[in-house]
């Protein structure tokens, strides 16, 4: 295979592996509005699960960023 | 044209050693843990002393919000206000210990004041949960007490069958058994990747936002500093959950056995 550039590697690595945890932070976006909407009144509750489970997605990303600024 | 790759000082991904103790070698995210664990203790011990019914310690009042408010999401979680309690003060530490180590990470001269040993500076200060090894000793640490307490609770039978069920020498039940072991072990590896890989990951942010935006690093850096406080509180915050919610899971199973085989008592009662 040819020389391939670094930089081009790390753009596609940072650009796929952003796809997921964007999709899935979306997701959880729109089921919290949605669950809010229909009971604002345990909107605590909810949102702290929200957050648990942000917290679960943004840890792909968090690898994502590790394998990007650790390889040469 | 694609640039050269821009290159900029990353910390390395290992804890650099500083000098050896007899056989141990001291690494620099060990030293900040314990410096974190003494100024914790120390601060803890004080609002311990000062608390009373009425608190007139401004240090203890603030302190016992934070406690009341962990305690309230461990007994919601729990829904046992004495179970939760047997469980709280390895929880409230763990949340408070990483909560604090994380935000090390973003002190000014933590990672820029250096020791310069051997012709070689390595940082003298590097917050704990940097390091790989920092994180899978927690991550062991949390396994093994939700293990042993569920051994504890359900017994070892009861354990045993949790996983392979009552007729483990059937090969559907043996499978399901084994990928309930991997399972286990997935945890523990998640537990300390996720903590080390994000707190790790936004110090590679902050260092590579600084090389990109070059003279005006204050105004690029401020927003990622925020998304770096934030992201501090929800890791610790999810690590206490998560054994929380696995201390739930390995301790109740035999309750929810028996409330089963209650209800397919009764079910059977009402059949017949």
């Amino acid at each position: 295979m040819e020389h391939v550039d670094p930089a081009l590697i790390k753009g596609l690595t940072i650009g796929l592996g952003a796809i997921g945890p964007a999709i899935g932070m979306g997701l959880i976006g729109a089921s919290v509005v949605g669950a809010v909407g229909r009971n604002p009144e345990i909107q605590g509750k909810i949102l702290s699960t929200a957050f648990i489970m942000i917290g679960l997605v943004d840890a792909v990303l968090a690898f994502v960023l590790l394998i990007l600024f650790t390889t040469k | 044209m694609i640039l050269p790759s821009f290159a900029f000082e990353v910390e390395p991904l290992g804890a650099s050693p500083l000098f050896n103790v007899g056989p141990l070698t001291i690494t620099n995210t060990m030293l900040t843990g314990v410096l974190v664990a003494i100024v914790l203790i120390s601060i803890l011990v004080r609002a311990a002393r000062k608390s009373q019914l009425n608190p007139k310690a401004k240090l203890s009042f603030y302190v016992e919000s934070v406690v009341e408010l962990v305690l309230g999401l461990i007994v919601e979680l729990f829904g046992d206000r004495e179970k939760a309690m047997r469980y709280f003060p390895l929880l409230l530490s763990l949340f408070l210990f990483i909560l604090a180590c994380n935000l090390t990470g973003i002190l000014p001269g933590i990672e820029s004041i250096t020791y310069f040993h051997n012709g070689t500076h390595t940082s003298l200060l590097r917050a704990w949960t940097t390091d790989l090894n920092a994180t899978a000793a927690l991550a062991v640490l949390t396994m093994a007490v939700v293990e042993v307490h569920a051994i504890r609770e359900i017994g070892f039978k009861g354990y045993f069958q949790h996983y392979f069920t009552h007729q483990p020498w059937k090969p559907m039940n043996l499978f399901v058994g084994l990928l309930d072991v991997f399972g286990e072990f997935m945890r523990l590896v998640t537990l300390a990747l996720r903590l080390f890989g994000v707190i790790y990951g936004g110090e590679a942010l902050l260092f590579a936002i600084a090389a990109v935006t070059g003279n005006f690093g204050w105004a690029g850096m401020l927003p990622i500093f925020f998304l770096e406080i934030f992201f501090c509180f929800v890791q610790a915050y999810l690590f206490m959950m998560l054994s929380a919610s696995y201390l739930v899971m390995s301790t109740s199973m035999h309750e929810q056995e028996a409330e089963h085989s209650g209800a397919v008592a009764q079910l059977s009662k009402a059949s017949s």
